[in-house]
Formats: structure tokens, sequence, C-alpha cells
């Protein structure tokens, strides 16, 4: 009996813990989603807005962008974006946690001043990467003649539809990397230094403390790094945004930049709900895999 | 810590309040939202809040308080205000936009206010067309401008060159004056994906006879095959894709185009940035068997719905679109008044040998739309240049497209 | 004897040495690759509107020019929005590190009843993307008469922020052991003073990491801020940006002076806490 008292407690104390900030999220997120989920059944745009003339049309409007070519192209772009992003953002912003952990002079510098990278408004970032970029003027290209790696006439790389996506996802890495980088490290000073010592007793090689300590230990982090990371690619705006705009071409559209054009500058708001309502979906999917992984871990 | 934390939120909560002024007493106090650009004195926001100031100054009964608002940043607010009702009292817009946003019912209809003004015979109806919807008037066309061809004339005697009239010579002369050893391109346009790129293909396709009901039709191609066969000649950059207006003049000031195809608001920064550079501009050079052309362009003020005293509010469009302050305001600031007799009023434009060249082109200046959907229409035709000018489709091809999704708008 | 040990360790430490030093340049090259960028923010600030579009490309500039920042600093508006960033970046640290810590040790030290649920609301609210909350957004802070306010972009950016901590310090928390509790409670503290007085200060380390998170999610928010608030004088510095981008073009030289003047208030605070940041995270949370 006592103990299921004292069991009690723990729940509700826990729950204090936790409701003020769930409170706080419901309460401005609602709203938002069901305002967007209920103009995605209705088919308002500029020309039945004053009269509120829009009528319940039901899954018209994501049966007509599933079948839309440039949404499609968004899509696919979307995920090809992330999945290249976060590969790239991961492990590089892994090797270069251990590396930094190691003890060298410059480690604990140098690594703080990568971190600037990430602390940079993306407004800011997205900006100087569109003026390095540049095909005539730009100093990557520049580079690349003093480097002797410019083969032909300088890339367009953001008028060249087959180029600019890999700017857009060079761009992303830079900021993306410090931000890896930082997490794997903190969750890497959590392990004791004693089981790297008693393994090295053991007589474990360089590889084998990597896969066999670190890598499991740190898998809370590992899930986390990533499933934050994937959350926040996936959903990428301001970064396109400001670099090309989805263009040229739609090279470099992805579904959040499809959803605000259809809202803010084609007045389609109906379409423009349900384009984001699918980018959520998307992410709710993987969001419940995640939970799935977690679980399996922690006695939940 | 606890008590840090309280402090600190109290000390922003008293600092927020500072923020808000007090009003002055009695007046009716009214907001105005622009996007004037305020960087030199010279520039239009600088004259534009000098008009608003002596307006406040000169009457005792209404209040003017100015914000300005980045463009991209100002539609996106009409859009929400119409649907929230916080809207400012009085509101500028680009011309095309206008109609949209009638239709949402972000402008009220003054068209009776008007009518007693009594002026409205002055002015142009092209300005005027932007601001009309179904017969009623929601608002005064301020200012107007057109496109002209810029030209440095050191680069084009050096090259033996004359000033091109047609497409023909156009085509000549750019190549003559593209020089790949300095990377000196003969000609520049804007045409980045969005209103500016519509806007700067405008004078091509109504030149050779082109129709927006008939995007595909026989001029409209001609029109865009040219200006690709200008990429494709290597005279013309294909990073034209990605330059708007301002930096097609920015290449031209330093140098890196010889001629580019601009508007009037571009010549103070030229006289300020390149003060040694002789130049000058001519029309638009016309279609080999085609007519003059331009587009016009130019902002429009409108009372909001949201406005409570609209009598006051036109109070200070009346003064703002009055002769003289129309006048005076597109002297300075190098843009075109839409009353006629404001025009007739000065000298600069029959005299200047800059602004003689647009007052001239005006009267071929052509307005886009109006259509309240307006967007969609001007997306289709610049993604079908974008298309062609990145060779991923032909013209012909481009613009079936793009007639396809016009024609399904104008339709409906 | 004693000299064969004595070499050994000599060689090897001299090894060490030169292994640290191999280290050393390797992370110097990889500072120099990544970091270019920002030294090319920091010049191009420096050069005149001319030589901005100069195609040969000067990696100094060629008329060293301070223009760019005096245009910057003069801006009537610029301590206004200086104060207002501040002010935004300031208040969300706080509203998010208090509620986000909260829940995230909830949810790792208690059997909170619907985990699941719980943790599931929290990464789905952080996945509507931004620019489609506005509208609804806007209207819930028009009815509440926000507009024009401090707390309405906060407020919008917390809900960024919030899910962040909880996602990031959960873990954290988890690590931290049972043991600590229990020598908490024979101290007689309760789950509360418990948190405040024994949890955090040893969670020190991911407290700071959180806050300046926090700190900077609020200082480069540019939608919110803009749409909430017209007024430029309520505006932050992020909001300054389409100054640079008007119809004259992009002044290169501007906005990377801008970008410079941006980062530079967020680089000395993360210099001043460095200490936290960079020496808490190695020495690590658990002291056995």
């Amino acid at each position: 009996m006592q103990k299921l008292l004292m069991r009690k407690r723990d729940q509700l104390t826990g729950l204090v813990f936790v409701l003020p900030a769930i409170l706080y999220m419901l309460v401005l997120m609602v709203y938002p989603l069901v305002y967007n989920f209920i103009l995605s059944f209705r088919n308002l745009t500029v020309m039945n807005f004053k009269n509120n003339a829009a009528v319940f049309i039901g899954f018209e409007n994501y049966l007509n962008i599933f079948r839309d070519k440039d949404f499609q192209q968004a899509l696919l772009q979307t995920l090809w974006f992330t999945l290249a992003c976060i590969t790239v953002q991961f492990s590089i912003g892994f090797v270069l946690a251990v590396f930094f952990n190691a003890k060298f002079h410059l480690a604990k510098p140098v690594r703080g001043m990568m971190l600037v990278a990430w602390m940079m408004p993306i407004s800011v970032t997205g900006l100087l990467f569109k003026y390095m970029f540049l095909t005539e003027g730009g100093v990557i290209n520049e580079l690349l003649k003093v480097f002797g790696l410019m083969f032909g006439s300088p890339p367009g790389w953001l008028i060249d539809p087959k180029l600019a996506m890999w700017a857009v996802i060079i761009t992303n890495c830079w900021i993306g990397i410090p931000f890896n980088m930082l997490l794997l490290t903190t969750g890497m000073s959590n392990i004791s230094a004693d089981i790297y010592e008693s393994a090295a007793i053991d007589g474990c090689t360089v590889f084998q403390k990597f896969f066999l300590i670190t890598v499991p230990m740190l898998k809370a982090s590992i899930l986390s790094v990533l499933m934050l990371g994937f959350i926040y690619t996936f959903k990428v705006f301001d970064l396109i945004f400001m670099m090309t705009k989805g263009g040229p071409l739609n090279a470099t559209e992805v579904v959040s930049t499809y959803s605000y054009r259809q809202s803010f500058t084609l007045f389609n708001f109906s379409v423009g709900s349900a384009s984001a309502i699918i980018l959520f979906v998307c992410l709710m999917t993987v969001g419940v895999f995640y939970l799935r992984m977690i679980q399996k871990d922690e006695a939940m | 810590m606890k008590k840090l934390v309280v402090l600190f939120l109290a000390l922003s909560l008293l600092l927020s309040m500072t923020a808000f002024g007090v009003a002055a007493e009695g007046k009716v106090e009214l907001s105005l939202w622009h996007y004037f650009g305020t960087d030199y004195e010279y520039s239009d926001g600088s004259i534009f809040q000098k008009d608003i100031d002596n307006f406040n100054a000169m009457q005792d009964k209404v209040h003017i308080t100015y914000e300005f608002v980045a463009r991209e940043d100002l539609l996106r607010q009409y859009q929400m205000g119409a649907m929230s009702g916080e809207l400012p009292d009085i509101g500028m817009v680009d011309n095309p936009d206008m109609a949209s946003y009638i239709q949402m019912g972000v402008f009220a209809d003054i068209t009776d206010q008007l009518n007693a003004w009594g002026q409205l015979d002055q002015f142009f109806p092209g300005p005027l067309s932007s601001c009309t919807q179904d017969g009623r008037i929601y608002g005064l066309p301020h200012n107007s401008n057109c496109l002209c061809l810029f030209y440095d004339v050191d680069m084009l005697e050096a090259a033996g060159q004359k000033v091109p009239e047609t497409w023909s010579e156009l085509r000549e002369v750019a190549k003559a004056l593209t020089d790949p050893s300095v990377g000196r391109y003969g000609l520049a346009i804007s045409a980045v994906k969005n209103e500016e790129g519509t806007f700067q293909f405008m004078p091509w396709f109504i030149s050779a006879g082109g129709k927006l009901e008939e995007l595909n039709g026989q001029g409209c191609v001609e029109a865009l095959t040219f200006l690709n066969d200008l990429i494709l000649d290597g005279s013309m950059p294909k990073d034209i894709v990605n330059f708007s207006q301002g930096d097609c003049n920015n290449q031209f000031i330093s140098g890196n185009v010889a001629m580019q195809v601009n508007g009037p608001w571009n010549v103070a920064s030229v006289k300020e940035l390149a003060p040694d550079k002789n130049w000058a501009v001519a029309l638009v050079p016309r279609a080999d068997n085609g007519v003059h052309a331009s587009v016009l362009g130019g902002e429009n003020f409108g009372i909001t719905t949201a406005c409570k005293d609209v009598d006051a509010a036109f109070e200070f469009l009346k003064y703002l679109m009055s002769k003289e302050v129309s006048a005076d305001f597109c002297e300075v600031a190098g843009k075109f008044s839409p009353r006629a007799d404001s025009t007739a009023s000065k000298d600069i434009w029959v005299v200047d040998p800059i602004f003689s060249v647009f007052a001239d082109n005006m009267q071929y200046a052509m307005p886009r739309g109006p259509h309240p959907r307006w967007p969609e229409i001007s997306t289709a035709i610049s993604v079908a240049e974008h298309e062609v000018f990145l060779g991923a489709k032909d013209a012909q091809t481009a613009l079936n497209d793009a007639a396809a999704t016009v024609k399904s708008i104008l339709g409906k | 004897m004693m000299d064969r040990v004595d070499k050994k360790l000599r060689v090897e430490s001299s090894r060490a040495t030169v292994r640290k030093l191999g280290m050393d340049f390797i992370a110097l090259l990889v500072a120099l690759i990544f970091l270019f960028p920002l030294y090319w923010i920091l010049i191009s600030s420096f050069k005149t509107d001319v030589e901005i579009f100069d195609k040969n490309i000067s990696f100094w500039p060629r008329n060293f020019s301070f223009s760019p920042w005096v245009t910057q600093l003069n801006d009537n508006d610029f301590l206004f929005s200086l104060r207002n960033s501040l002010i935004i970046a300031a208040s969300n640290m706080v509203l998010s590190t208090v509620l986000g810590c909260t829940a995230a040790y909830g949810l790792a030290r208690f059997k909170t009843p619907g985990k699941r649920v719980i943790i599931l609301v929290f990464l789905v609210t952080q996945m509507m993307p931004g620019s489609l909350l506005l509208t609804p957004l806007y209207l819930m802070f028009t009815k509440a008469g926000l507009l024009n306010s401090f707390p309405a972009p906060v407020m919008a950016i917390a809900t960024g922020s919030i899910p962040f901590i909880v996602v990031i310090m959960r873990p954290f928390f988890l690590s931290l052991p049972k043991s600590l509790d229990e020598a908490a409670r024979i101290d007689g503290c309760n789950a509360f003073t418990s948190f405040t007085r024994i949890m955090l200060p040893i969670a020190r380390v991911g407290l700071v990491t959180c806050m300046v998170f926090c700190f900077l999610h609020g200082w480069n928010d540019l939608l919110y801020s803009m749409t909430f608030n017209v007024k430029t004088a309520m505006r932050p510095l992020t909001a300054n940006i389409y100054k640079f981008m008007d119809k004259y073009g992009t002044k290169w030289n501007q906005i990377m002076a801008y970008g410079a003047i941006l980062v530079i208030p967020v680089l000395v605070i993360f210099v001043g806490l460095q200490k936290y940041i960079i020496g808490g995270l190695t020495s690590g949370a658990v002291k056995e």
C-alpha cells in the first residue's frame, strides 16, 4: 500500500513538472494546427476571400497537390536535401567531436570558434553564401580557380538547376556540423574516462573502443541529434528562401517554400495549408518511429 | 536566482512600455505604411516623408504617422490584415498588386469622395486603371515610371556603334560591346523569378505584338526567342535570372555591362556612384516589324477598410496627389506624375536629356493587368522566361505551358 | 633498468608531443577551411560599394572603408533595434529554459504517466513550418491585443525553443545517478527543492548550453518578430535586413557589415561563457 502511494505521488510530481510546458505548447499550437487543418479542406483563394464564399471540398486540395508536378518535385527534393544534409552533418560532426575530444592545445579554442557558424542568423548566413557562390564575383569560384580546381567555365552555383541544390546543401551543412558536433560532445562528456581505461587495459583497439563503447553509450544523444536534425532540416525554409527562393526552376524548391508561395504569393490559402499539413504528417511518422526507438532503451 | 528572473522580467516590461509614444491631443491620428527607401537624400523615401511632415505641419486636424515596411513584408501584412482587421489607415501598394488586395477587401471604395473632389479627369487612364475594379475606384496612383535603355556612350563610340533602335541593331551592338577579356557584357535585363522579371519582359513581347490572352502567339515567342538569342550570343549573362533591377544597375555602374534596360529611379544613383561615366538613355529598342513599347510601373496609395475616419484620410490623399505636390515629388525623385497637369508644369520632363526620353517613352507604357489573380499570371510568365534562359525548354513549348495557365485564369 | 624505463617514457612522451602537434596542425587546417566564410564576411564589410561588384576579387580590401559600418551604426533605429533584440532574446532564454528544463526533468526522473504521448506532443509541435504558423498565431495575438509588443514574438519563438530543450536535456537528466536523489531526500528536500538545489547546479553545464541556445534562437529570429511587430521602434536588429535589399540592389558590403554586427554580441557572450560551455562539457556531469 505504501509502495502504491509512493508511486502515485511520484507520478503526480512528474506531472507537475511537465504540466507548465505542455499546457503552454497546447495553448499556442492547437489553434494553428486546427486552423490549417480546417483551411486545407476548403478552397479559399483571393477570389472568394471577401465574401467568405469558400466551400468545403474534402480532400480535393490534397489530391491536386499530389498530382502537381511542382509539389512532387518539392517533396522529393525535401527528402533528398534532408538525407544528404543529415548524413554529412552527422558523420563529419561525429568525427570532429571525437577529434576535438582529444587533448591537444588547439582542441578547445578551435572547437569553440567553429560554433560561430551555427550562431549566426540563418538569414545572414544565407546571404553570405549567396554572395560567395556568385558565378562571377563569388569567392568560391575564385578559390577554385586559384587552387587549379576549375575545369572549363565557372560553375553557376545558383543559376544552374543541377548545381543549386548542392550549394544549398553545402551551406546547410556548414551551419549544421558545429551543432551536431556540440551535442555529441555533450553526450561524450557523460562517458566516464574509467571505462576507456579499463578497455585499454583489456587490449581494445581504437576502433573497438569507438564502436563498442562510444557509440552504444551515446545512443540516446545520437537519436536525439538525428531526430532534431531531421525535423529542422525537413522544415528548412529561411535558408532556401534567402538563397534561391526555391529556384532556379524549382531546383531547390522544398515543401515549406512551396507552401509559403501558395499562401503568400499566389493567394491559394487552402493549398498552402494543405501542403503544410502534408509536411506535418511526414514528420509525424518519423517522430513516432523515434519514440519507438527510445522506448526500447528506457523503461517507459 | 528567482528574484533576478522576476526583476529582469519586470525591467523588460518597463522597457517595452517606453516604446509607446503619447498621442497628440484633439487630432485625428492616422497611420501610414510605405516602402519607399530612405537610403539617399534624394531617394523617394526622404522626399515622401518630407511631404507628410509638411502636411502635418500645415493643418491641425489630422496627424499622420508613417512606418517604413519592406515591400514583401508589407504585402504579407496586408494579407493577414485582411483577415484580422489590423491594417494601417493608409497604405502603399505596387500598381499590379493592388487588384488582388482590393479583391480581398483591404482597400476602401472612395469613388464618391473622388468624384466630389473633381480632379479625376487630370489622371492618366493607365495608372488610374490599376486602382479600379468593377467600375469603382479604391485609391489613387502616386507615381509612375517606365523602362528605357541605358547605355554607356564611351563604350558605344569606342566600338564604333550607334544607338540601337531595332532588335537586329540591338543584337549587333550588344555583341560588339561584349568583351570577355575584361568580363564585360553588352546588355543586362532583369529576369529574376518574380514581378520584376515579368515587368522587364513586358516591353519586349508587347513590341512584337504579343498579347497576354495569347501568350504562345507569334509575338511573345519572337520576343522570348530574341532575348534568349542574346544570351546564346554571349552578349547577356545567364546570371540575369538572378539579377534584380537593382543588381542590373549595379552592374551598369561598375561597367560590367555596357547597356541595361531599367527605370528612372536609378538615374540618381548612377549619377552619384559613377559621376564620371558618360551615359545616356534611349527608347527600348522595338521589334524589327513592331512598335515602340514600354511597361508601366509605379505605386498607388489607398485608404484601407480598417480606417475609422475616411474623410480625414482623404484630406491627406487630396494633398498628396494635388498638382503641385505630385509635380514636386516626381521631379526630385525621378518619377513621373500620373497627373497630366503636373506633368505639364515642370520643365524637367521636356528639357532634361535623360528624363525627357523617359517622358517620351511613357506614352508607350502599358499597365499590367489589372487582375486580382495577376500574381499567378506573372509567375507563369517569369517561369517561362526561366525555362528558356536556363535551356530547359524552347520558347514555344515554355509559352504553350504558360498560355494554358493564363487562359484558365483569365477564363474564370 | 631505470634508464631503459626512463628512455621509453621519454620516447613515448615525445611521440605524444609530435602527435599533439600533428593534431594541432589538422585542427588549424579544419579551422581555416571552416572559418573562411567568417573571414569573408568581415573583410567584405570593409569594402567600398564599387569594390564589391568588381569582377577581380580582392582577398583584402583595396580601399579600406569603414563606411558600411558607419551606415549601420548611424542608423536612427540602431539602438532601439539593439534593445529590442536583447529583450526578445533574454526573455526567450528565461521562458524557454524554465519551462523546458522542468519538463525535461519531470520526464526523466519520475514515472510520469503518458510519457510517450507527452514527448510526442513536444515533437509534433515542432513539425509545423514556421511560415504557416504565422497566420493563425497572428490572428490569436491580434485578438489578445498583443501585436507590436514583446510578448508576441517571444511566445512564438518559445514554441520552438521549449521542445528543443526538452529533447536535449532529457538524456542529460536521465544520466544523473539515483543516488543523488536519495541523498537529497535524506537532507530533507522535497521534489522541487531537490530539483533547484541539487540537480540544477550539477546540470549547470547542460543548463548553460540550453540558455545559450535559447538566447540565440531569440536573437536570430526574423519571421516572427517582423510579422507581429510592424512598428520600427519594436523591431529587432534582424528585421533591418530588408533595408539593404531594396530596389537599389543588394549591397553586399552593407549586408556583411550588418551580419557582422549581429554576430558580435553573440560572440562576446560566448567568449565570456566559454569556460562553462567548453570547459564544462569535457569535465562531464558525472563525478563518481
